[in-house]
């Protein structure tokens, strides 16, 4: 899973980015904690009061974050920028045979843990974003934004995007949209484009018919209606 | 002094970003602050023209970055507003003279010199709009009722977003008889696909060309719709946030509270 959100530099010893409500620093740990420091002061003076409360990532990369650095540099973001609380990145693997190790939810979607993946929020323009399996998007796909999934889309919201669902060749994959005004939809091998059988306004859902993608009324002719026990998607 | 320092921009050339850095800095300055506008768009200024400056450059923003003046040696007074400042950019260079860090020593400077420091951005999402973020507290993203307007200024939310800088919109060249016939994307489409706060809704108007023309400020001119809208953002930036904000598609006379209903504040990045 990944968002097109962030642009590159150059490669300066401490980078700052905005990852979901976070600020996210990739730093060089293996520096001298007195120049460390020095870096991070440079994008924090920037940001200045938006630093305020913030939650901080610090990911030294590759190599070791110790528990001593982290404690001293937190300590000095805390007193000299009043950030919020600072962690080490979430763990990028967690054992899938033990179900009560679930992924941190505010930064679940960093590290797709699960297969399937729900993300609260607008997708903008230029945006994209990725599920192993189904993909649930409580908000809006804005126009040229993307939606990319190898089960099914489903969107609490309004579809306006590109949504290419069952990639690459899970041709039972469907997309749902409350309000379903794709910019194009895919599903398996197959492209169409343009095609809402409303105006939007009320949920519609895309499926593979014949090798051509179909669309139809969600309420009226939901697909799973008929299936005589409730099964796995 | 701890200015504030506001990028204006939209990703799509055209849409009215120099319009608007030019009146809503007119607008500030003629209540009362202290005001300088930028023009970052190295190569191809223009921000001197629309304030009828053009004929007084001597130093431009390069020549205070590289350090051949000092920045109160490049920014011209206007002729008619007090307290409003123009630095223009510098026509020969490329944007690739500057780099991001020039940008943050700059505006370090612009803090302490004035109450607000406007950038003229460039269009696009390259360098020169890469500069012109850098170091910016806030933005003003200007957008027209058209499909490739409104897409272009979502590309660049999403990157104001990344930098933890908060956009806020204006819906420019609003042409009200269009939209009523259905011929023009209503301003509640456009905030509706971005939402983010309104900071406020200006309509098509003559007056715009005339007064880049003539260098007559927009804002002075009392029966200019678009001239009072930007006196209304200005209001807005400085000290009255909830100033209702008037619908161009309402009765004249009527003022619609639309901020509050259709700005629906985006709390996915932090501030
Ligand atoms: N509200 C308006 N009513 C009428 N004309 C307008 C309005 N806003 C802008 N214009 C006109 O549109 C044209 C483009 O405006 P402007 O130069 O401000 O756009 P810009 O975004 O700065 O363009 P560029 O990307 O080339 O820098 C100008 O001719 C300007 O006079
Ligand atoms: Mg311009």
């Amino acid at each position: 899973m990944m968002m097109g959100l962030h642009m590159s530099h150059p490669d300066p010893p401490v980078r700052l980015k905005g990852v979901g409500d976070s600020l996210w620093i990739t730093m060089d740990a293996s520096l001298p904690v007195e120049v460390l420091k020095k870096e991070l002061c440079k994008p924090f003076e920037r940001l200045r009061h938006q630093a305020v409360n913030a939650r901080i990532i610090l990911d030294p990369g590759e190599k070791a974050l110790d528990e001593p650095l982290l404690e001293d540099l937190s300590t000095f973001l805390k007193n000299r920028f009043q950030v919020g609380r600072v962690s080490r990145p979430p763990a990028p693997k967690a054992p899938p045979e033990d179900a009560s190790t679930r992924p941190d939810p505010e930064n679940g979607w960093l590290y797709q843990t699960e297969d399937s993946l729900v993300i609260a929020g607008r997708v903008r323009s230029g945006q994209k974003v990725e599920a192993r399996k189904h993909l649930v998007i409580l908000g809006d796909l804005n126009p040229g934004a993307e939606a990319i999934a190898g089960g099914d889309i489903i969107i609490l919201g309004t579809l306006l995007g590109t949504a290419a669902a069952g990639q690459p060749d899970n041709e039972s994959a469907i997309v749902v949209a409350m309000d379903f005004r794709p910019t194009q939809i895919q599903i398996a091998g197959y492209v169409a484009a343009g095609m809402s059988s409303s105006a939007g306004k009320k949920p519609e859902f895309a499926s593979l018919d014949n090798s051509r993608v179909v669309v139809a009324d969600y309420t009226k002719d939901n697909p799973f209606k008929r299936l005589a026990w409730p099964e796995v998607r | 002094m701890d200015g504030k320092i506001i990028v204006v921009t939209s990703g799509k050339g055209g849409v009215g970003k120099t319009t608007v850095t030019a009146s809503v800095g007119a607008a500030l300055a003629k209540q009362g602050k202290r005001v300088a506008v930028l023009d970052m768009d190295i190569g191809l200024r223009n921000l001197d023209v629309v304030m009828g400056l053009e004929n007084r450059i001597v130093f431009n923003v390069v020549d205070v970055i590289q350090g051949r003046c000092k920045l109160r040696q490049a920014a011209l007074k206007d002729r008619r507003i007090d307290n409003l400042y123009l630095i223009p950019a510098s026509q020969s260079d490329e944007k690739s003279v500057i780099k991001p860090q020039n940008m943050t020593w700059l505006c370090n400077k612009l803090r302490r010199e004035y109450d607000f420091a406007l950038l003229d951005c460039p269009a696009g999402i390259e360098q020169g709009f890469k500069n012109a973020i850098e170091a910016a507290d806030e933005a003003i993203v200007v957008c027209t009722p058209e499909v490739s307007s409104v897409r272009d200024a979502d590309r660049v939310i999403g990157l104001l977003y990344a930098r933890s800088i908060t956009p806020r919109l204006i819906v420019n060249r609003i042409v009200p008889q269009l939209v009523e016939k259905g011929d023009m994307l209503s301003h509640a489409d456009v905030v509706d696909v971005l939402s983010i706060d309104l900071l406020g809704l200006v309509e098509m108007d003559d007056a715009v060309v005339v007064s880049s023309n003539t260098g007559n400020p927009l804002v002075q001119q009392k029966e200019s719709r678009a001239g009072m809208a930007f006196n209304r953002i200005a209001m807005r930036l400085d000290g009255h946030p909830d100033l209702p904000v008037e619908d161009p598609m309402a009765g004249r006379s009527f003022w619609q509270k639309v901020g509050k209903k259709l700005g629906r504040k985006n709390r996915t990045a932090k501030r």
